[in-house]
């Protein structure tokens, strides 16, 4: 397997902070496995995450996606291969279909067609969605729903590695389950690379799958 | 009714005025609006700024120097960036650079444009035409620009994940903060086009009010006002859009990230 994704020697330190949130960090990722990240409130997980598709800068360090550095390669072509989707999703005024379709508007996407409806709604079967129209209101749906609407809208631009931030933080233990399914669906069916901060105790399994926690300014593999 | 002599007004007329600064203390004291000091101040810089003006213009409408009519309207462009600094309160964008230079050049070319072509006048910095013109285009598109940049940045912050959203979905940082830019500077621009709606119905301009009283004829004076409002839109425009378009930019980082903490 290769590596999809380099980090080495990584530092960062939140603005205004004295000291670093993590110091020279390293990890490597390969194509198809699943890194489960686990560590306290505030170790840094999240910020890991969000070095990786450049919301944030490091102090010093490198972060490769396949060996080219991210810093070197357009924000918008960078996160449409490494997408990141956040704890809390977010969505915009407007139809289930229209949130869905969001980021064909983006210049970046403009060489993907988008979906047709029959797709979107097949999909939404898939995401435990089925049946709740694509005409809906997004922002009537429920924190559960709009998390697995956000996990589908990214996965619409078909990334090659996915930053998942706690994905199921927000929700209740029945659409817990269904993202943990999606998930493995995603790693084992379809292939896709995942990195997946967590505080639960999901533990998918498989040879694929690494644990790695991270405290005390440092990053570990577990058992 | 035959047009006579302006009436004067003497000094004591003149305090009498303070009668109006008096119901507004007594508003901010009975409902404690915690307004007194600002009043207060505004009063003062009102008579102080107002008289000084007086005799500045009095000096520099008679001038034939070009430098200290452009001089002037340099300082004046200069307290009017102060002003929106005081209103924006904003530290983690540097936005006072761009907004000064964008500032200067569009207001300059509106003063221009209206001293030159419409009004004529010759040579086209004349300062009795130049300096108002330039004065009321300051003096308005200074607050719109202060609504704009204080709106755009709050909502930056305030809907930063949604930014965060569509930069991972693909989004530059143009389109990620694209509603948010087009919310901002209509905010500013709407206060001018309402002034439009409303001008001769609603009310009478200053500078119209101004000139009749001063004896001019309505019908000039009307000519003049039209050309001030439609001066005045487009200046807002104009200096609204490139003002926000330069420090846009500087709300983002290298990685098109946005800078501005969360609220």
């Amino acid at each position: 397997m290769a590596a999809i994704l380099e980090i080495r020697d990584l530092t960062f330190t939140h603005e205004g902070a004295s000291e670093p949130l993590f110091r020279e960090l390293s990890l490597s990722v390969e194509e198809g496995q699943h890194i489960l990240l686990k560590g306290p409130s505030g170790s840094g997980k999240s910020s890991l995450l969000r070095l990786i598709c450049r919301l944030a800068a490091p102090d010093s360090g490198i972060i490769r996606y396949r060996g080219t550095p991210v810093s070197e390669m357009p924000p918008a072509t960078l996160r449409s291969r490494v997408a990141y989707v956040a704890q809390i999703p977010r969505m915009v005024d407007g139809t289930l279909e229209e949130n869905l379709l969001l980021p064909f508007a983006f210049a970046s996407n403009a060489r993907r067609s988008a979906p047709d409806r029959a797709l979107l709604e097949r999909m939404l079967d898939e995401f435990y969605l089925g049946g709740i129209g694509l005409d809906r209101p997004a922002m009537k749906l429920s924190t559960g729903q709009q998390q697995r609407v956000a996990l589908l809208r990214t996965l619409l631009l078909e990334p090659d590695l996915l930053l998942l931030d706690e994905p199921t933080s927000a929700l209740d233990p029945e659409s817990a389950a269904m993202v943990f399914s999606i998930m493995e669906r995603l790693n084992r069916e379809k292939g896709k690379t995942l990195l997946t901060v967590t505080h639960s105790d999901y533990r998918p399994e498989g040879p694929q799958v690494a644990l790695y926690r991270i405290e005390n300014r440092t990053l570990s593999l577990q058992p | 009714m035959t047009t006579s002599a302006i009436i004067d007004i003497s000094t004591g007329q003149l305090l009498l005025a303070l009668v109006f600064i008096l119901t507004a203390q007594l508003s901010s004291f009975v409902f404690r609006l915690g307004l007194h000091r600002d009043i207060a101040v505004g009063t003062l810089r009102t008579f102080a700024q107002l008289f000084l003006m007086g005799y500045v213009l009095t000096y520099i409408l008679h001038s034939d120097s070009f430098w200290l009519v452009v001089g002037v309207f340099a300082v004046m462009v200069t307290s009017a960036v102060f002003i929106v600094k005081g209103r924006v309160n904003e530290k983690q964008v540097p936005y006072l650079l761009p907004t000064f230079i964008t500032m200067l050049l569009s207001y300059f070319t509106t003063a221009v444009f209206v001293s030159a072509l419409i009004i004529g006048s010759a040579p086209w910095w004349e300062p009795r035409y130049f300096i108002p013109a330039g004065g009321m285009v300051i003096g308005n598109s200074m607050s719109a620009l202060a609504i704009s940049i204080e709106r755009f940045f709050r909502e930056l912050r305030q809907q930063r994940e949604t930014v965060e959203m569509k930069l991972c979905l693909g989004a530059d940082y143009r389109e990620a903060s694209a509603d948010i830019f087009r919310g901002a500077v209509k905010a500013g621009m709407i206060p001018s086009i309402n002034a439009m709606m409303g001008v001769g119905l609603v009310f009478i301009p200053g500078m119209m009010s101004g000139q009749i009283l001063a004896g001019a004829d309505p019908q000039v004076a009307i000519r003049y006002q039209i050309v001030v409002m439609l001066m005045l839109v487009g200046s807002t425009a104009v200096s609204s859009v490139a003002v926000m378009l330069l420090i846009r930019r500087r709300c983002f980082g290298s990685g098109e990230e946005p800078l501005l903490s969360p609220e």
